[in-house]
């Protein structure tokens, strides 16, 4: 078995996708989480300067969503045939726009007032639109009380948890409207694997 | 007999040209639909996420460009041999990716003086991204491994975006510009490139 190593900071952010897949597939794996003060030292000797990235017998990855869909293939959840594959790839980059909205407002917008209503703008209609297409395209999977692809977890579920983290963390009731949605992220916290990664994984604010 | 796959976009490269390029450097046929932007608003509430482009392939409708294009590459034979390599490439294409919307948002910008404030930071996040690719760059004149993939032509498409605003910014990057010479040169790209109509973007 190959030696993984997972390098990023303390938190879930970037590297909780690929983290719960390797939990999914019960891959042990360093959980190496840098200080900011150690990030200097560490930077130089990443692909492309940034984290998460991870080892794989001494080869390095880089690029979040690739090392969760490179997770995932490993242990072959990343659906079965190629146009599955494809749509696990579809309904995280989905997950991924919504995150990086967030990550819009909360992390590169300074000015409180453009901050607030970014935030407002997403919750109020961004989010909501997209919500609605997740929602139906969950439900076009057999009837929507399964996963997002086939018959079983893939990369797609991991992103999907992670917005579903986020989001209901700033608003509780989000997922009302999208029984669902609602119904799989509890799916997704009993699976084999995550179900006690959760439990374990450190508390972090973001 | 109809061809297996039926590619949506607008008539421009932009999203679509990544897929379009994957297709035509396998040698393979496709429908190349392209909408009017009146006909789009009709359309958009029967997509799957409301965008595009779309591919419609053995009745599924799939979305996301870059799903679509890995999915594209998959199925030609454009993806990389390995789990591995495969990664290694979506690593290229996530970090080229980004310099996307940036010089969309350019293209796109009325006021002269925010277009001169968005050149400048597009400028220097292209020295950045470069930076980064030729250090990773593979030396046999392709980004990843000794053969093209689907990272040296996504990388060919927005590189020439590049040489539009800029022209001569790969030659200060000798493996990013073997690779794009490469793809250049490929028979089945120059072929295509020398039919393909010019859109402005």
């Amino acid at each position: 078995m190959p030696s993984y190593k997972l390098y990023y900071f303390h938190g879930r952010g970037r590297a909780e996708p690929a983290r719960l897949m390797l939990a999914a597939a019960g891959l042990p794996y360093e959980d190496i989480r840098l200080e900011y003060e150690q990030w200097p030292e560490y930077k130089p000797k990443m692909p492309m300067g940034q984290a998460p990235v991870l080892e794989v017998d001494g080869t390095m990855i880089c690029q979040s969503v690739a090392i969760a869909r490179f997770v995932a293939k490993e242990s072959g959840r990343a659906g079965k045939t190629n146009i599955e594959q494809a749509w696990a790839d579809m309904m995280a980059d989905g997950f991924v726009d919504m995150l990086n909205k967030m990550a819009d407002y909360v992390w590169y917008e300074e000015d409180e007032a453009r901050k607030a209503e970014k935030k407002k703008t997403f919750f109020d209609t961004t989010l909501p639109e997209f919500l609605g297409y997740f929602e139906k395209l969950l439900v076009a999977n057999n009837g929507g009380g399964g996963f997002f692809v086939g018959d079983g977890l893939t990369h797609a579920e991991a992103f999907f948890l992670c917005l579903s983290d986020d989001i209901i963390a700033e608003k509780p009731n989000v997922l009302s409207p999208y029984p669902k949605l609602a119904a799989l992220v509890e799916r997704i916290k009993t699976y084999p694997g995550i179900k006690e990664w959760l439990a374990k994984r450190p508390q972090t604010p973001f | 007999m109809a061809p297996k796959y039926k590619l949506t976009y607008f008539d421009a490269r932009g999203r679509g040209e990544p897929t379009r390029l994957i297709f035509a450097a396998a040698g393979v046929e496709f429908e190349d639909n392209r909408l009017t932007f009146e006909e789009w608003p009709a359309i958009k509430p029967t997509t799957p996420m409301g965008g595009l482009p779309l591919l419609e392939v053995d009745g599924v409708t799939l979305c996301q460009s870059l799903a679509i294009a890995r999915f594209a590459a998959r199925d030609v034979g454009l993806a990389g041999k390995s789990n591995l390599e495969q990664a290694q490439a979506d690593m290229f294409v996530d970090e080229i990716s980004e310099l996307l919307p940036k010089m969309a948002g350019l293209f796109f910008e009325k006021d002269e003086a925010v277009k001169a404030e968005k050149q400048k930071e597009v400028e220097e996040l292209i020295v950045k991204t470069y930076t980064i690719l030729e250090k990773l760059s593979g030396s046999a004149g392709y980004l990843v491994g000794n053969r093209l993939l689907w990272c040296d032509l996504i990388f060919f498409n927005i590189a020439s975006n590049v040489e539009n605003l800029k022209p001569g910014t790969v030659q200060n990057y000798p493996k990013l510009a073997k690779s794009y010479e490469n793809v250049k040169l490929n028979s089945r790209i120059a072929a295509y490139l020398a039919k393909r109509k010019e859109t402005p973007f």
